[in-house]
């Protein structure tokens, strides 16, 4: 009785077309573009790969096959697939290795706009933070392209200082792929710390001063408590891009190195293979939460205070 | 306070100076690397390159104007961000006010949900959002010809799951200021709740709005995870300049970032302008309320706007130079590169072939 209480609740708060408005898009965004796909997407990972013509019927069986490719590969009892399992680990540590600098990075620059930049110092700031982000994520990639290339920016100078003899390759080590990865969603780091920051009150940063507290001491016992959702927030907003990132890992990565997503996009794209490219994306999917989860349990974050 | 930062400054100089240096360092980061991009747009050079220079011009420019797939893309990219604005927004909308309302034990579960898909990586949404109206499709039976095929449709979709949250995290912002003594005084006064909806709420959300509907047109623009997978033939700008950038770059590309950095500058100025200029009628408003002020002043329209008036014209003229620049001479500097390229050749051969004589000559020697 009592889902239908509430119903009429809602109905006498809202009236007959807001109530219908408000059901409506919220039930079709939860219902077909949230939950739906993500189960169906769960469903079609655990099922046979055969071609389109032959889904859904007895064919098209449960199977935990993907999942296991994963883990021992094609081959035979007892090896394992360690070229995926590779790719799927290293993408993972250096997500976290990106968001640990992104953070180091950004929460002096978060500090300086919330405490020191007054008026319109600080709107200048925060807009020349803003505006380079609204240039497309792949011309940011390629400027890191240009930048790092083998007759790329970086190359030219050292050799023109006599740093360097020959042009380093900084695409197949991978360096470029880091740098630009650090720097695509830089943005997402910054201003969750820096909402936090402004709402500390100036006062107590002095009074801590004043008691004596040496710089290092504020921060550890003032500042950083008070701006940790922020940070937390913003740690988990870039990791979950980084490890998801697909445009800067396709044009800066090396070319013996593969990202996971890479992985995903080519057993969609390139080997016809959705039900593997979907139990990819599970296990990326599972996997990130779990992460993101534990480092909000480690720091006592909820995942209300995220996303502001 | 002023005197307590100036003996903080007094006290620390070193760390006063480093703290600007990191900031400056910082900042030089961020711009380097798209400064360097758009300088590549203005070297003749067949491949994206400041040095070395070879001649100042907009020929990269121009081919992209005649880039059929990229003009493709490009309108493809606006369809579709026209439609996830009006997809999302309404959704956020509805999203938001759906929190407001939902009882105390649902709303950690609810917010969860509506939230996830900012979290999701775009990569998962895209693959979900192919993989659910593929099977829809395939149960109604519906051809390949259908909307459920649709690569603009399905990304329509795709995109609007996550930005329809960041619209929604936009609505909630402006309605923690709301006051809903206003919407009870429109009810007591007897309007209906469409009415009280439509006349006092909306209005007041119409700055939400806006700037929701600025998000989500430019988050649809920029995104490439979720489209890459949920465009099926079709393209956008952005799966057009990703083959592009992977597949034989040339600074055609550099020139769209060009393009694309003048016109977001532009209109970050416009959005910098409109906002001074509320400030100032609220100021005057204030002033009127109080009596200091007996009538407004003559509102300009936006666009002749001292500032702005100032920004159009440097704008317009530094694109007037470098077409004029880049089109005088531009001839006779190539032919110049060409002919010192050629040189060059003709040096190396030259050397090579006397190594050759050399090394002939040396066991005659013998």
């Amino acid at each position: 009785m009592t889902p239908l209480r509430h119903l009429r609740e809602f109905h006498r708060r809202n009236g007959a077309g807001l109530s219908l408005f408000l059901i409506g898009a919220t039930g079709f965004w939860i219902l077909f573009m949230i939950v739906l796909p993500q189960l169906f997407m769960a469903d079609f990972s655990f099922r046979a790969n055969v071609p389109p013509p032959k889904w859904g019927t007895p064919e098209h069986y449960y199977t935990l096959e993907h999942y296991r490719y994963m883990i021992y590969g094609g081959g035979g009892e007892g090896s394992f697939n360690v070229i995926d399992l590779r790719v799927f680990f290293k993408t993972i540590g250096a997500a976290m290795l990106v968001t640990l600098f992104d953070a180091a990075l950004c929460y002096p620059i978060a500090w300086h706009l919330a405490q020191a930049a007054r008026g319109g110092w600080a709107r200048l700031m925060v807009l020349a933070l803003v505006v380079p982000f609204w240039v497309n994520e792949i011309l940011r990639a390629f400027a890191f392209h240009i930048l790092f290339g083998a007759s790329g920016v970086l190359n030219s100078a050292l050799m023109a200082a006599g740093v360097l003899d020959e042009p380093y390759d900084f695409v197949r080590e991978n360096i470029a792929l880091y740098a630009g990865l650090g720097y695509a969603f830089i943005l997402l780091m910054i201003f969750p710390i820096y909402n936090a920051m402004e709402s500390l009150d100036k006062n107590q940063v002095e009074a801590a001063r004043d008691l004596g507290a040496s710089r290092w001491r504020i921060h550890r016992r003032v500042v950083m408590p008070h701006a940790k959702p922020g940070i937390t927030s913003g740690c988990t907003m870039v990791f979950m891009l980084t490890a998801g990132a697909l445009a800067a890992p396709q044009i800066l990565g090396g070319p013996g190195s593969l990202w996971f997503t890479q992985i995903i996009y080519q057993a969609f794209n390139q080997a016809g293979n959705w039900a593997r490219g979907s139990a990819y994306a599970i296990i990326l999917l599972v996997s990130c939460i779990v992460l993101v989860l534990a480092l909000m349990k480690a720091f006592k974050v909820r995942l209300g205070e995220i996303a502001r | 306070m002023t005197a307590l930062l100036q003996a903080a400054a007094a006290r620390a100089p070193a760390a006063r100076i480093g703290m600007a240096l990191f900031v400056a360092l910082f900042f030089a980061w961020l711009f380097g690397p798209l400064v360097l991009m758009g300088i590549t747009a203005f070297n003749s050079s067949a491949f994206p390159r400041v040095s070395p220079w070879e001649c100042f011009s907009v020929e990269w420019f121009e081919a992209l104007a005649g880039d059929k797939a990229l003009m493709e893309g490009l309108r493809n990219s606006v369809v579709i961000g026209l439609g996830v604005v009006a997809l999302a927004v309404p959704t956020g909308l509805a999203g938001a006010l759906m929190l407001m309302q939902v009882g105390e034990r649902a709303r950690p579960w609810y917010y969860s949900v509506v939230i996830s898909p900012i979290l999701i990586p775009g990569v998962v949404l895209g693959i979900s959002t192919l993989v659910f109206w593929d099977r829809i499709g395939a149960m109604f039976g519906a051809g390949h010809k259908t909307f459920f095929y649709d690569g603009v449709f399905l990304t329509v979709i795709g995109q609007a799951t996550f930005i329809s949250a960041y619209c929604m995290l936009v609505f909630i912002s402006r309605l923690q200021r709301f006051n809903p003594a206003l919407h009870e005084a429109a009810l007591d006064l007897g309007a209906t709740q469409l009415q009280a909806f439509r006349k006092v709420l909306l209005p007041f959300l119409k700055p939400a709005i806006a700037s929701a509907a600025v998000l989500a047109f430019l988050a649809s623009f920029e995104n490439y995870n979720t489209t890459v997978f949920t465009i099926a033939s079709e393209s956008t700008l952005t799966t057009v300049l990703a083959g592009k950038v992977r597949y034989g770059i040339n600074p055609s590309v550099s020139a769209l970032a060009v393009v694309i950095a003048a016109v977001t500058l532009l209109f970050a100025a416009v959005l910098e302008v409109a906002r001074r200029r509320r400030q100032r009628a609220a100021a005057e408003s204030e002033k009127i309320a109080r009596g200091l002020l007996r009538s407004r002043t003559r509102k300009k329209p936006l666009l002749l706007e001292p500032a702005l008036l100032m920004i159009v014209t440097v704008f317009v003229a530094g694109a007037g130079t470098a077409w004029f620049a880049g089109s005088i001479g531009l001839e006779e500097c190539k032919a110049a590169v060409l002919e010192e390229k050629r040189r060059d050749a003709e040096e190396r051969v030259r050397t090579f072939q006397q190594r050759q004589m050399f090394r002939r000559a040396a066991p005659q020697a013998n």
